[in-house]
């Protein structure tokens, strides 16, 4: 059961109203929606489309995602709205409309997901402004499109849904394009600068909290690029991804309100990624390793104590393999791990259990296509470890005060709409 | 209508057979064959007579958005039917399922939109004769004098 602190009366009550408007929104997507996808507007092309998931998840013990997951929780819902509209042949402009409420995140606020203006010169360079989803690694940018993926959860070691917030999209702007490389295929590059979004109803900040530290403000920026290589052996692509993300958060020391200040320079993150599909077989895998730096320090007075640095190697991996065996149904499985520090024990309040140095997770998924767009998955996560307290991934001592134990079966039941 | 590159295709490069090799390995072999069956439209407007199916790959797949000659292009797609399963199965080698996923990850990531998606080979002529820029594919046999056809090499 959670922790009384982290879910009110009236968070139940709103996740209810949520639910309820989620089935309303599931009725009306599905049999209205296709007809809004297309329309002109005094002459311009305008593009409408949305989508909507519905989750439930069960775990023996352990509370995983911020859910009360050991009891059964329905607190799984998000949902998006896109407008595009090609004003020329060269420009697009855009927007989508996001809103989740995953246990404690998102609290089911409609945030700006993107909106940009894109401009494409010619294959090789286009440039995209405004606020722009993130390309890093395969999924990114499209991490919570449900219906987009065999898996009701991606692999949660590359891509945290409590750390969403602070990966997904960036406002600057990209230089992007596409080089013909002719018989050795093509090369798709994207390069980007900007700042990373303030939301506090991330797992970020959910993080934080866990450690009795209230942000009042969390800033930081991105600049990376990602590098794809299609190459001219059919179905196979291959590339790589560079992230350098510092952020900083100010707040306060719960119970007693000293200050603090958390700074995590010299974030940089790279991953490499491979897939491979034939006809109806995908199999893909991606590495990624994370190197922190992390100043923190509670403010006393004008000078301060010293300043405590922690450095951190996190590495992340997975492999997959999907199979759709008809137009109604695919089967996949996963396997992903995660170090929050390389496998190290040594941590600042003494060495860390062998269950707190990792996180593995095998997946087997059954995904079903009622229909075009409408999807159901079913999915068993059988999980190792439950990482450090500064994983941020899934596992928070705050919805765990019997503590952790180190195995979480996990099962999560998934159903989409789309249009 | 649509000539096969049979020469080519007899020949290879050393690339090409070192990649044949290569897919063996894996064990695979998924290279696309084009087809008789369908014919490549394009509006009037567009310059060239023909394109390669790496190109014809890249503008469905909304990588590309012009030729080699400068002519800007739009993909328009078919909603199903044997026109639509030829292509797919021939140039793009991707299901009907993995093209709709691809698109929508573009529309959901902003960095693409949909193509426009008719319902006949009657509405993609039409559509490809009064759109600038404007290429598709259709039935060999659907095809009218107001769209010009392109040769895949």
């Amino acid at each position: 059961m959670l922790h009384p602190s982290a879910k009110s009366g009236r968070d139940r009550f709103k996740g209810l109203i949520s639910r309820l408007t989620a089935a309303a929104l599931y009725f009306l997507i599905g049999a209205a929606a296709p007809l809004w996808a297309q329309f002109s507007l005094d002459g311009l092309p305008v593009q409408v489309h949305g989508f909507l998931s519905q989750g439930f998840a069960y775990s023996n013990d352990n509370n995983y995602l911020t859910m009360d997951t050991s009891r059964g929780s329905f607190a799984f819902t998000d949902g998006g709205l896109a407008v595009t509209s090609q004003i020329t042949d060269r420009f697009r402009v855009g927007a989508q409309a996001y809103v989740r409420e995953i246990g404690s995140l998102g609290h089911g606020h409609v945030t700006l997901d993107w909106a940009l203006g894109d401009y494409r010169f010619t294959n090789w360079l286009g440039i995209r402004a405004g606020k722009v989803k993130t390309r890093l690694g395969l999924y990114n940018d499209i991490q919570d499109e449900e219906f987009l993926h065999t898996w009701a959860l991606l692999p949660q070691s590359i891509y945290p849904t409590d750390l969403r917030e602070v990966s997904i999209a960036h406002t600057g702007m990209d230089l992007y394009g596409d080089i013909s490389l002719k018989e050795a295929g093509s090369l798709a590059y994207t390069v980007y600068a900007g700042m990373t979004p303030q939301d506090k109803s991330g797992g970020y900040d959910y993080g934080l909290r866990d450690q009795n530290l209230v942000a009042r403000k969390i800033t930081g920026s991105q600049r990376g690029a990602d590098l794809r290589w299609t190459t001219p052996a059919p179905g196979l692509l291959v590339g790589a991804s560079f992230l350098n993300a510092p952020i900083k958060s100010d707040g306060y020391y719960l119970p007693f309100g000293t200050p603090y200040n958390v700074k995590v320079f010299g974030d940089a993150r790279t991953e490499f990624y491979a897939q491979y599909t034939w006809r109806n077989l995908r199999i893909e895998s991606e590495y990624s390793r994370e190197l922190l730096k992390v100043n923190s320090f509670a403010v006393l007075g004008p000078v301060g104590p010293p300043v405590i640095r922690t450095d951190y190697d996190r590495r992340a991996w997975y492999a997959a393999v999907a199979y759709r065996v008809s137009k109604h149904l695919e089967l996949g499985t996963y396997h992903s791990r995660f170090f929050p520090n390389a496998n190290r024990a040594d941590w600042p309040g003494g060495p860390l259990p062998p269950a707190a140095r990792h996180i593995f997770d095998q997946v087997v998924t059954a995904r079903v296509d009622l229909a075009k767009y409408w999807d159901f998955k079913v999915e068993g996560h059988f999980i190792n470890g439950y990482g450090d307290p500064t994983s941020f991934r899934g596992f928070y001592p705050m919805d765990n005060p019997q503590g952790f134990k180190p195995y979480t079966n996990l099962l999560i039941l998934r159903m989409g709409v789309n249009f | 209508m649509i000539e096969r590159n049979r020469a080519s295709k007899r020949s290879g490069s050393g690339v090409q057979r070192a990649l044949f090799l290569l897919a063996l390995m894996g064990g695979a072999i998924a290279y696309s064959v084009p087809t008789n069956d369908i014919v490549i439209i394009v509006n009037p407007t567009v310059k060239t007579r023909e394109i390669s199916v790496d190109d014809l790959r890249a503008i469905f797949l909304e990588t590309k958005t012009s030729l080699d000659d400068g002519s800007r292009v739009k993909p328009v797609l078919e909603k199903g039917g044997p026109a639509h399963a030829a292509f797919l199965k021939a140039y793009l080698g991707k299901t009907d399922f993995a093209l709709q996923t691809y698109y929508r990850s573009l529309v959901f990531s902003g960095t693409g939109s949909m193509p426009p998606v008719l319902r006949s080979d009657g509405d993609v002529v039409a559509y490809v004769e009064k759109t600038r820029g404007a290429i598709g594919y259709v039935a060999a046999q659907s095809v009218d004098e107001g769209v010009k056809t392109i040769r895949v090499r």
